[in-house]
């Protein structure tokens, strides 16, 4: 086990490694941006050190700082939370290179996973129904209308690199598709550096599904279960639940057994997550892998009993997984409220601002992952996630009940943030029974779906 | 933004008695400053920790100036511990209280910016009595450009007499060198870190005591 571990990264993920470090016996050391001086990572920490300035690009996502600021605190592996650095194999590479250990999958399974349509590809080849999409990246225009004639309309356009949600569009028309190429490929340039895109198939009412696995440096993996992240805006999680009310427990474990058997078989590493579209039909297809530790983790932690982020820090340490899959029991419903800093009524504008009076939900299943404290100033420079609310229940309907009161209980004041939202998510039928898909929040927007709750309480 | 803006020397001089030609050029003159020279200099700040750039052009100068506190990217507290980077530090690097930790944020002004007229508004925080402000304004203090070791170079001995963005050492980012850079023209006072010893990005480094001084200011801090 490491005895040293540089947290390269801010906010609640990082709260939640150095709580995971405190757990394991080992030290933690956090690398800060100046405007996260005051963050209650940096103020818990073992040590905490300023890496750079508030631009990500000179701070979190610089590797010469990070790994500057690793060797002369005396750490011996570097965690880079979700986002940031956690899936660059170039930086992955560098961290070994100077003797530490990368917390996540080697630098080389991190590259034969890096390219999005290179990994439907082989997993495709190790038995995953995979979604139609494009052969290879988009070269041009020309090329783009032609594969996505071959598809069929409505496509997406995705970005090789990143996630959420940057850089991606629906499309319904070769007009369409021609206007907003150019909008997905200079979105994707500036958030990830790389401009490559390539089309899938888009699923009118799709649902979102993930598998959680883990693998360990010996070839031997187990899957977590799953997670119905189908609840969105503009391509964002928002809520996240297990067990999903989409499918069956039989057809559940069915899709977990081919991804962990798909994954081992390619050489996978460490913890990570293979995302599914469901459609109407309940048909599968796997779109991408996720190679780190994911927000909402949590929901798997309460489903399993099983400390996601420890298993992930012992697996790059070497250390045998030490579970079969017979060992993982899943018991009961999880939901997690991811709690943004945003404007619903306003399309979703994220916002900053100093938390003025902060009170986090408490009592039996109830669990609040967060960074905030009264007084805290949301910086306006990162993501706008100020905290994740995760209840578990016996049952889905224990679960929401649940969800209510915790989410009735919360009080953020300060920020405006989007807590109505999941409130009014509560109320909402469809979501009630199981039935949402991803554009539950986007077919009307958040604006008209806080009315329509409104109405529906009054009614 | 820095609160920038051309300042006319002797604005109401140039009144409306003058010729069109001179008028004309006067305006060719400040959208010339404007249009190329600001942004230039404003990008130039930007990348510094200096607090003021000013530069004088014929009749005219420019000032720009960063306002305190509304630039959280850049500077440094003061009171920050300047120990907290060292391998094996034992102790927290923050004070535990969190919201009043938070609420002290700003009192000292950033360092490195203390120079020039500018930290005359450190004094809104009402703790530094008249000698401290003025002890502040002959002042300034070179902050590591990034975490790594810290090596001093010839320029850091004390007493020696070095111009805004001179190198007084460097800060060795897995094996590359980055400047540490006076932030204004002065005489070299005391080095706050020792050689070789790891520095966080922002850390203070070096004393700079300023080369013209404001009447009423200290003498400079005596060797050390």
């Amino acid at each position: 086990m490491f005895r040293r571990i540089m947290i390269a990264n801010r906010g609640e993920i990082a709260l939640r490694i150095l709580r995971a470090c405190r757990t394991l016996g080992v030290e933690a050391v956090v690398a800060y941006s100046e405007a996260d001086r005051d963050s209650l990572p940096a103020q818990l920490a073992d040590e905490a050190i300023c890496i750079g300035p508030a631009d990500a690009r000179r701070s979190y996502l610089s590797a010469p700082a990070v790994i500057s600021a690793a060797l002369v605190t005396g750490c011996d592996a570097v965690h880079p939370g979700y986002g940031f650095l956690s899936e660059d194999e170039t930086f992955a590479e560098v961290v070994r290179a100077h003797d530490l250990t990368f917390i996540g999958p080697p630098p080389e399974v991190l590259d034969r996973f890096a390219s999005k349509e290179g990994t439907r590809r082989l997993l495709g080849g190790f038995g995953l129904p995979t979604i139609p999409g494009s052969e290879g990246m988009l070269r041009d225009d020309e090329h783009a209308l032609a594969e996505a004639e071959r598809i069929g309309y409505p496509v997406l356009i995705k970005p090789s690199a990143g996630g959420g949600g940057k850089g991606m569009r629906m499309v319904r028309t070769s007009r369409e598709l021609e206007s907003a190429i150019k909008i997905c490929r200079s979105e994707a340039k500036s958030a990830f550096g790389d401009d490559s895109l390539y089309l899938e198939k888009w699923l009118d009412d799709n649902r979102h599904v993930e598998i959680q696995v883990a693998v360990d440096r010996y070839g031997a993996g187990i899957h977590l279960g799953e997670r119905d992240c189908s609840v969105q805006r503009r391509h964002q999680k928002i809520l996240e639940e297990a067990p999903t009310p989409a499918l069956s427990p039989e057809a559940r474990a069915a899709l977990a057994e081919r991804a962990v058997r798909a994954v081992v078989s390619a050489g996978y590493e460490n913890v990570g997550t293979l995302e599914f579209l469901i459609d109407g039909a309940g048909n599968a297809y796997f779109i991408e892998i996720n190679c780190r530790i994911q927000v909402e983790h949590p929901v798997t932690e309460m489903l399993t009993g099983i400390d996601l982020v420890a298993l992930q820090i012992g697996i790059a340490a070497g250390e045998p997984l030490g579970l079969r899959q017979s060992d993982i029991e899943i018991k009961g419903h999880a939901i997690e409220f991811r709690i943004n800093a945003e404007d619903p009524a306003a399309d979703f504008r994220p916002g900053a601002g100093v938390i003025e009076r902060y009170h986090a939900p408490g009592g039996p299943w109830i669990r609040m992952d967060s960074h905030l404290y009264p007084g805290y100033e949301v910086p306006p420079y990162y993501d706008s996630l100020l905290g994740k609310l995760v209840v578990w229940g016996p049952d889905r309907e224990t679960a929401i009940a649940r969800g209510r009161a915790a989410l009735e209980e919360l009080l953020i004041e300060g920020v405006t943030t989007n807590i109505e939202i999941h409130r009014a998510l509560l109320e909402n039928d469809t979501f009630l029974e199981g039935r949402m898909t991803t554009n539950l929040l986007d077919r009307v927007g958040g604006a008209a779906f806080l009315a329509a709750a409104a109405a529906g309480a009054r009614g | 933004m820095p609160d920038a803006g051309p300042q006319r020397e002797r604005a109401t001089d140039a009144g409306a008695s003058r010729d069109v030609a001179a008028r004309k050029a006067d305006h060719d003159g400040i959208a010339r400053l404007s249009d190329e020279l600001l942004p230039a200099l404003i990008a130039k700040l930007g990348t510094t920790h200096l607090g003021e750039l000013e530069v004088r052009e014929g009749d005219w100068h420019i000032r720009l100036r960063r306002p305190y506190g509304t630039a959280p990217g850049e500077g440094r507290r003061a009171t920050d511990k300047p120990s907290r980077a060292q391998p094996g530090h034992e102790g927290h690097g923050h004070a535990r209280a969190a919201p009043e930790g938070h609420r002290a944020r700003g009192s000292g002004g950033p360092s490195g910016i203390t120079a020039g007229s500018g930290a005359s508004s450190a004094s809104s925080n009402g703790t530094g009595g008249a000698d401290e402000r003025s002890l502040e304004r002959s002042r300034a203090i070179a902050t590591s450009p990034a975490v790594g070791i810290f090596q001093p170079g010839s320029r850091a001995a004390s007493g020696t007499r070095v111009r805004a963005g001179d190198s007084l050492g460097a800060v060795n980012v897995l094996g590359v060198p980055q400047d540490v850079l006076a932030p204004v023209d002065g005489i070299v006072g005391s080095t706050l870190v020792e050689p070789g010893v790891a520095v966080e990005y922002g850390q203070e480094l070096i004393r700079i005591e300023l080369a013209a001084a404001p009447s009423g200011a200290s003498a400079p801090e005596a060797g050390a």
